[in-house]
């Protein structure tokens, strides 16, 4: 397939004609060969789509919300042996909402920190930060384990990692932090960017 | 040292000039005597991560020493809109010639 460039730009043009497209495919042949012998660095023609929008906010929110989930499960108040059946029925829709909510927070939780993991941190970051993976990996079993059982500990390990986890972050992009307890019911420690 | 080094070209932001599995001999001295100019590929080191080499097209001569660069496919090309201008140090040199195999990739 010969090269071509657009009409009188100031391009720079490979001429390509049929004779010189087969010594071009030769000289690919060639340096394929050399490419086995000694390999090529790439040089890349960069096509991510850069969004680059990343914040681990939402974990840490998240994680908030599996905390107070666990608080208001405590809080309820177990139907007893002579509770009506409109009082179970309370009793059972609540337990069943909060519970429902805890799961899908906890899964919120796990995917923000898996994409932060998977899609922003680079391997640079690591070399920076080599606590890395495994604080990444802590974080995904507490998240597990916080949505399973009825486990204050469990909940507060999640914003425990997820902090740490912003930490790392915020440092990888130059901006400082600072921790504080969290404007919500649940008040836990909570690592904020001070972003001025 | 030999003035040319071989890069493999990955991903589309130079299509159709340089499409992936492209092999380009870079000339590492073609700005040794004069500056590089607009509408050079050029091949230099990726600002936002080290140890890549990222291949684009200069766009622009800046006063100051360094150089917009573009992908021919803006949609697709992570370039100096993202990065900033490119300083003269970071750029290998300029693509001297470009060889594709007989089997076309990556369309």
């Amino acid at each position: 397939m010969p090269l071509k460039a657009t009409a009188g730009s100031p391009r720079h043009t490979f001429k390509y004609s049929a004779g010189f497209a087969a010594t071009m495919a030769l000289l690919h042949s060639l340096l394929k060969m050399l490419d086995r012998v000694s390999p090529a660095e790439v040089a890349y023609a960069h096509c991510d789509i850069p969004c680059g929008i990343y914040d681990p906010h939402y974990a840490q929110m998240a994680a908030h919300t599996v905390i107070r989930m666990v608080d208001l499960i405590g809080q309820l108040e177990k139907p007893g042996p002579n509770a009506t059946g409109e009082q179970r029925q309370e009793f059972m829709n609540k337990l069943a909402r909060y519970t429902a909510t805890k799961e899908q927070h906890a899964e919120i939780y796990k995917n923000e920190l898996r994409v932060l993991w998977g899609d922003y941190f680079k391997p640079e970051h690591v070399q920076q930060f080599p606590q890395l993976h495994d604080l990444v990996w802590k974080s995904m079993k507490a998240g597990s384990k916080g949505r399973q059982e009825i486990n204050l500990l469990a909940a507060e390990e999640m914003l425990k990692d997820a902090n740490e986890i912003a930490t790392i972050f915020w440092k990888t992009k130059g901006v400082a932090t600072y921790s504080a307890k969290a404007p919500y019911p649940t008040g836990r420690e909570t690592v904020y960017p001070k972003i001025a | 040292m030999f003035p040319l080094a071989r890069f493999r070209v990955e991903q589309r932001s130079m299509s159709p000039v340089l499409e992936p599995g492209d092999y380009v001999l870079v000339n590492t001295w073609a700005y040794k005597f004069h500056p590089p100019q607009v509408g050079d590929l050029v091949v230099f080191t990726d600002p936002e991560r080290p140890g890549r080499f990222l291949c684009k097209r200069i766009a622009d001569v800046r006063g100051d020493g360094s150089y917009t660069v573009r992908g021919d496919n803006e949609a697709i090309s992570r370039d100096s809109r993202i990065f900033g201008p490119v300083p003269r140090g970071r750029i290998v040199g300029k693509v001297w010639r470009a060889a594709r195999g007989k089997r076309r990739r990556g369309t």
